[in-house]
Formats: structure tokens, sequence, C-alpha cells
């Protein structure tokens, strides 16, 4: 009898060894203990926006991973690749993950990860304004019909003096040629506001000052990406659509267009990652799934 | 002789092998939870404080106030709305029915594949039928009719079988000192189940607090500054609002979506023991 | 005479209000249906059913676009039959632990965790998933973490208390006779339970296997934060690469989509509900065959 007891107990304390082991071998989120050098022949990870995403749409259009041929289009974005429905997903994504590269909105690097020069230029709001770094695309409100005197009113904030300022600050290009300074005009109500994400962060401290100046107003805001912005513009379900991109043909017709900055989209990279410059043929090569390793980078 | 006994010890040690997966199971599932609870909590309770419970929302204080606010007021409406209908659909189907007539079968395969419905399905419907047909937009209001339908089948299973359970000699009882059917159900039936009734409600509630998916569609994801019982307005409840904070990416936001977790657990303890304390009660009662 | 007549009067009425109540829920399934498919069928005509269920392309912001699921359709089996292969031995092991092995003492311990775990929301699984599946992945099996294998294991624990429980109940309905005659012939304690006791609650193990199904191929908010959410073409799946099911597709999506777009993520949603559908029958066919013999 007791022979089979402890084969039991012997069977059953194996199982847990072998759990508890799997459970404490997981590395500590932020392990300072990683003296793995980098390892150029690593798959890199790519990281990518959703389909949504303004960014992304200018991202894949300057880089030349959506291919147009005669009628067609067709993102050509690497199989596998993550896509995630935020700025900051992509951030966290590229900043766990040493080989890791993704691209973001300028106006929101940190020094969570590493923002690239590319071409030879560095990614900064000088260069965007000379244009010597090509990656940008304008930031765009959009609006449907006759605008409320409400909208009328916070597009004239944006535009004011200390609607740039906040934009300046945030290493956004105001877009703004002469800008006014604003006075409260006391109004109420409410502003629905949605779209990307990529401006979001603006719009949030733009609405903020602007509650400042006027405490009647409530905002609604929805940032789920600028297709989602424009789309809720178009079907009068918002007030002001926000985009990162372009507007379509289609979209351009049934919508009044502002813009509001300029932003630059910086390539992004892990911080332990040795590269600081890449040519945009590796850019394209790399999310279009040519380029797999990042020995293969020259 | 020797070769049974082999075989005898060959079984034996099978046997203690099979035992000790059995039990490592039982370990492991125990286990699994306390993993998830204490991960959660032990990062997410640290981080709740005044602010995030009763402050405004803004970018600093990511308050969860009125998104429990919100999930208070869904869960009041849809229960007003539900519960007398699943309340009342029990009693016909333990009380009036005949067993076996055509449309009960019709009105128990109805409750069935409403359970089994997945809630991204029940949120596309909320979408069509409440947000855009109806014209109620993304708004508590959506969210409310759509979680109605949902817990449904839970309020009705629990309430049937609260009330299949109540003795038989109570209403017989009831009925030979010569009051109504009517008054029967109202004055005896349904006191006696109540807790078989209140243990359904409140697994209605727990399902109402973890849900996500078919709200994000009909009552959306938006939060405002102060918490407001507006039910036109376009409001995130609890969950929702953990699933936005995990979303973001943030440091910040990420400590944040921790606290709402442990929120969203401590809710869900309560909401467990309670239902335990309830069938406790009903037991004892049934022991009578 | 008069309090009759009135009683009659209510007691006719409150029926005829039962009934209705009784009928709401009939509407509500005839309503789902009824709207599901208005706006999911004629974007299935449109794109072509053959296309729509067999292309594995999924494109809709490309020109042309393409709107094949099959790819979604492939993740969501994959995904759910990981989450099979994991949750059921655990849940039925621990459900034969329950009824035979466990001590009361132990039982007052281990049956509330499984109600726990049954109570805890999916949003709270997929965090979860996200920041110690993911992590614990990457590190220990490969990839980025975001793939098939995570969904699997977090949708094998969140099936976990539906087995356990049903098993539970099918196991303990087993007569004991049926034990005692293993006995009687000489068999251990865990030959009679694994060869005698639970093959008799096989009828009601199966169920539970299939409402752990019908869970898993529903689930889209644990998945959604631990998949990837990549849409795969069907060479390129593998267990440690992201994957998109048929319900994360349409969160993902769904907040921008218009027109056609939208209308092929509804007839995704479309695809689910008949897929329960078909489950649910099954099940009910498991169920009546249970109770003829």
């Amino acid at each position: 009898m007791k022979n089979s007891k402890i084969i039991f107990i012997i069977a059953l304390v194996l199982m847990l060894l072998i759990v508890f082991a799997g459970c404490t071998q997981e590395s500590p989120r932020n392990s300072n203990e990683q003296p793995e050098v980098f390892d150029f022949n690593k798959d890199i990870t790519v990281v990518a926006r959703d389909a949504a995403s303004g960014t992304r749409g200018a991202f894949h259009e300057i880089m030349n991973i959506i291919v147009k041929e005669n009628d067609t289009e067709v993102d050509k974005l690497v199989v596998g690749a993550l896509e995630f429905d935020g700025t900051d997903k992509v951030i966290t994504a590229v900043e766990g993950d040493k080989y890791g590269i993704g691209y973001i909105s300028l106006g929101s690097v940190s020094d969570r990860i590493k923002a690239l020069a590319v071409n030879g230029a560095e990614p900064s709001v000088e260069n965007v304004k000379s244009g010597a770094y090509s990656v940008s695309r304008p930031f765009l409100l959009v609006t449907k019909g006759t605008e409320s005197d409400l909208v009328k009113d916070f597009l004239k904030f944006t535009k004011s003096t200390q609607g740039q300022k906040i934009t300046n600050d945030m290493n956004f290009i105001g877009a703004a040629d002469l800008p006014e300074e604003y006075t409260a005009s006391g109004m109420s109500g409410t502003l629905k506001v949605a779209g990307s994400t990529s401006v979001a962060p603006l719009m949030e401290k733009l609405q903020e000052a602007y509650q400042e100046l006027n405490p009647d107003v409530v905002f609604e805001t929805q940032a789920q990406g600028s297709s989602q912005g424009i789309k809720a513009a178009i079907d009068s379900s918002y007030d002001i659509g926000m985009s990162s991109r372009e507007l379509k043909e289609e979209e351009e017709s049934q919508l009044n267009r502002y813009i509001l900055a300029i932003d630059g989209i910086a390539v992004i990279v892990n911080n332990e990652n040795p590269k600081s410059d890449l040519a945009s043929e590796n850019i394209t090569n790399i999310y279009t799934g040519e380029i797999t390793k990042w020995s293969e980078v020259k | 002789m020797d070769r049974t006994l082999d075989n005898l010890k060959q079984r034996k040690i099978k046997s203690q092998i099979f035992k000790s997966f059995v039990w490592f199971c039982g370990i492991l599932t125990v286990g699994i939870l306390v993993y998830i609870l204490l991960f959660i909590l032990l990062k997410g309770v640290p981080k709740i404080n005044m602010e995030f419970l009763f402050g405004e929302y803004n970018s600093e204080t990511l308050s969860a106030f009125s998104s429990i606010i919100t999930t208070v007021q869904m869960i009041v409406l849809s229960l007003l709305i539900s519960v007398p209908i699943g309340v009342f659909c029990a009693i016909y189907l333990a009380e009036y029915s005949k067993r076996g007539n055509k449309p009960v079968k019709v009105i128990r395969l109805a409750i069935d594949t409403l359970a089994g419905i997945p809630s991204i399905v029940y949120g596309l419907f909320g979408m069509i039928f409440f947000v855009n047909i109806l014209g109620f937009r993304a708004s508590v209001l959506s969210g409310v009719c759509t979680i109605s339908i949902m817990i449904l089948p839970v309020i009705i299973s629990s309430s049937e079988e609260a009330i299949k359970s109540v003795p038989d000699t109570y209403r017989e009882g009831s009925l030979g000192l010569g009051a109504t059917r009517l008054r029967t159900v109202f004055r005896i039936v349904l006191p006696t189940a109540m807790p078989g009734i209140l243990a359904g409600i409140i697994l209605a509630i727990g399902r109402i607090v973890g849900e996500t998916a078919a709200l994000i569609f009909t009552s959306g994801t938006n939060v405002l500054k102060y918490p407001s019982l507006d039910l036109f307005a376009s409001q995130r409840t609890l969950a929702i609002h953990m699933y936005m904070l995990a979303s973001e990416g943030l440091p910040h936001s990420r400590d944040m979506a921790f606290a709402t977790g442990a929120i969203l657990i401590l809710v869900v303890f309560f909401i467990n023991y309670s239902t335990t304390k309830l069938a406790g009660r009903i037991g004892r009662m049934q022991n009578d | 005479m008069q309090n009759i007549k009135e009683s009659n009067f209510s007691e006719i009425t409150m029926q005829a209000i039962f009934f209705l109540s009784a009928l709401i829920s009939v509407l509500a399934v005839l309503a789902i249906c009824l709207f599901l498919f208005m706006r999911g069928i004629p974007a299935i005509a449109e794109i072509g059913a053959i296309d729509f269920i067999f292309n594995e392309k999924w494109g809709p912001t490309n020109t042309p676009a393409s709107y094949g699921i099959l790819s979604m359709i492939v993740g969501s089996i994959y995904v759910t039959a990981g989450a099979i292969v994991i949750g059921v031995p655990i849940g039925l092991l621990c459900a034969i632990f329950l009824v035979e092995f466990c001590p009361s003492s132990v039982y007052k311990i281990v049956k509330p965790a499984v109600n726990l775990l049954a109570g805890i929301p999916s949003i709270i699984y997929g965090f979860f998933g996200m920041e110690a599946i993911v992590p614990f992945v990457r590190e220990n099996m490969g990839g980025n973490g975001y793939s098939i294998m995570s969904a699997s294991i977090i949708l094998g624990i969140m099936i976990l208390p539906t087995v356990i429980s049903i098993s539970e109940s099918s196991i303990r309905a087993v007569p004991e006779s049926y034990a005692e005659g293993s006995y009687g012939l000489g068999a251990t304690k865990e030959e009679t339970v694994f060869k005698v006791v639970v093959p008799a609650a096989k009828s009601g193990i199966l169920t539970s296997i299939i409402l752990g199904i019908g869970r898993a191929i529903g689930e889209t908010m644990a998945v959604v934060m631990v998949a990837g959410n990549s849409v795969m073409p069907l060479d390129k799946i593998k267990i440690l690469k992201p994957i998109r099911t048929l319900t994360t597709n349409i969160v993902t999506e769904m907040s921008y989509a218009s027109g056609l777009h939208e209308s092929a993520l509804i007839s995704t949603g479309v695809v689910l509900f008949v897929f329960i559908i078909i489950l649910n029958a099954s099940l009910s066919s498991i169920k009546s065959k249970a109770q003829r013999n």
C-alpha cells in the first residue's frame, strides 16, 4: 500500500514542478539581464497600423507598399505583419520587441522607442517643414454640409494663435497662415468628434484648452482611425471627423476639409536596435516582405 | 501466479499515475484561477485611488467614475425590462403550459437559441436594429435594449427552475383554500421561488458587468468627463473602459487598466459570493 | 358572483400576459434572424456565396476589393480546436477529481474556484492573456507571442468551467451500481472510474464539449487581445504566427467599415450565427438520443 502512495506523490510532485518551472521561466517585463547582443539574423517583426488608419494609408502610399497598376490598388503589406489599431499599441509592440519596426505620428515619438532617419534626413519638425524629411501627411478636420455655430467656433479656435501654439508645442506644424487671437465665445453644447488616433492627442489638448475658455461645451470623442472619422462625418453621426491622410475623391466631394496641421511619420525601432538610418527602399522591402532579417538591410 | 501479481503491480502503478493526473488537474484549475486573480489584483489594487474612482475623466486620471455609473445604469434598466418579461415567461412555462405541446417546444427552442448566441452577434443585431433602424444612435439606450434580450434566457432558466422546485403541496394547499391560480402564483409560488429568481438576477448582473462585445457597437466607447444619466448619450461601461485602457498602450493607461480589472474582479467576487449564499438558502429551504 | 367574474377576467388576462411574455423570446430570435439576414444575405449575394466562403483573400480596402472569409473560418477552427485540446483533458480530469477523488474539504475550495472562473469577464481573460500569456509564448516557444497558441491557451482556460460543471453533473449521475459491479470484479478505484464510470457519462461529457466549442467559437474580446489579428493566407498559417478569426474580424474592422465592407462583416456574423444554430441542433439530437436510451 505504501508503495502505491509513493508513486502517486512522486508523479503529482513531478507534474507540479514542471508547471512551476514553466511559469517562473517568464522573464520580468523590463529585464535588465538581457546579455543577448542584437542578433541580426533574427526575423524582423513588422508592425503596421490597421486598415482604418490614416497613418497607414499615408505611409503605405509614400513608401510604395500600396502598389497601383492601371485601375487596381493593392496593399502589399507582408503577410503576418502585426496590425494594431492605435499609435500607442504600435509603440508598445516595438518597445517590447527588439527586432520590431513600426511607423507612428512624429508628434507621438517618445524615448520609449527610437525614430530613424530616412534617406539621411533626421525626423524633426524643421526637416518636415523644409521637406528634407519626406515622410509626412496632413492632419485634416472634416465636416459635412453647413456647420453649426459651435463647430465654426471650435474650428476658429484651432486656427487661432492659442490653437497654433498648442499644435506647435506638440511637435506638429500648425497649418494656419495668419493666426488671430481667439476670444471666448461663451457657447454651449456638445461637439462630437471622431477619427484618427494620430490626431486624437492634439485634438484632446485643443479640446481641453477650448473648454477652459468655454466651460459649457462638452466633447464626445471616439478615436478608431481616420476612416472611421471620415465615415462618421459623412453619415453625420459625428460633427467633426479627424483624418491623418488625404481624402479620397468620393470622400472629398461630400465633405468640407480643413488642414489642422502637418505631421511627419516616424519610422521607429526598438531602442536596442543599432540602426539609426534607413533608406526608403529598405523600408519598402521590409514592409513588403522582400527583406525579412535585419542582416539583409544594406 | 507470478504473472498475475506482476499484472496487479502494473495496474496499481497505472492507477496511481492516473490518480496523480486527476489531482494535478484539480490543483491546476485552482492554480490558474489564483494566478489570474493575483496577477490582476496585485498590479491593480495599488493603482486604485480616489481620483480614479470618483474624479472627473481626463488624460491624467483616466477616471472610471462615469463608466461605473453607466454600468450601474445599464444593469438597473436592463433588469427592469428583462426581469418582468423573464419571470412571466417562466411562470407560463412552469405553471400554465402543458408539457410538450407545440408552442412550448417552440418557446424553449427560442430560449436555448438566445442563450447560445455569441455576444458579438448580439452587438451586430443591436447595431443594425436599435442604433440604425430605430434610430437610437450609439447610446446607453441601444445598449440597454440589446443587453435586455441577451440576459433574458438567464432570467428565464433560473426563474423556471426556481418556480418548478416549489413543492406542489404549497400550490395544492392554496388552491384547496379557494384561491385562484393567479393568486396562488403571486402570493405563494413566487415568494417561495424568490431566492432562486434572485440568484438568476445576480447571474445576469454578472453577465452585464462583464459584457464588452455586445456594447462596443451599441452603447459605444465614448467617455464623458462627468458621470451622466443621459440615456441618449454614447457612454462606455466599466468593462469597455478596461478594454480602451488596455488598447491604448501608454504605460499610465496600462496601469489603470489593471486597476479597472481589479475593480471588475472584486465585483465578480461579490456576485459569486451572493449567489453562493442564496444557493445555500434555497438548499436549506428545500430541506424543510 | 361579481368577484368570481372579476377574478376570472384577471385570471385570463394574466394568463395571456404570461403567454405573451413567453412569446417575446420567440419574437427576439425571429427579429435577430430577420435583421441579420436582411443586412447580410444581400452582401453575400453581391460578393457571391462561393467567393465569400471559400476565397482566402480578404482585402476590403484594395481596388478591386475582395471579401473572402476562408482564412478567418480556418482561423476560428484552429483556435477552437486548440482550446478543446487544452481545455477538455484538464476540464474532464478536474471533473473526475471533483466527483470521485476529492475530499469534501478540498471540494469546498475547488468548486467555488470553478464557479469564479466562470464569472470572470472575457476582457479580463484577454488582458491577462496579453500581459502574461503572450510574453510567455514569445519567450518560451518563439514567434512574437501573438499567435494561435496564445489564443488557444486563453480559450482553453475559458472553457474549463463549462466542461467541468457539465461533466461533473453527468459523472455524478452515473448510477452507483455501475461502479459497484466493477469493484466486484476486482478493479481498482482508478480503473473503475476510467473504464466504467466516465464512459457511462459519455453523452453528458460530449454535451459539455459542444458547449465549450460554442463558447470558444463565439469569443471575441479575449482573442482580439492575444491573436495578433493578421489575415493569413492558408499556406502561411502556423501555430506560433498571428491569426484572425471570424469574431475578431468583425470587431477589428466594424468601426470604420461602410457599404459593402460593413455588410460583409455582418455576413460574417451571419455565418457565425448559422454555425451556432447547427451546434445547438447537434446538441439537441445528442440529448434526445441519450433520453431514448
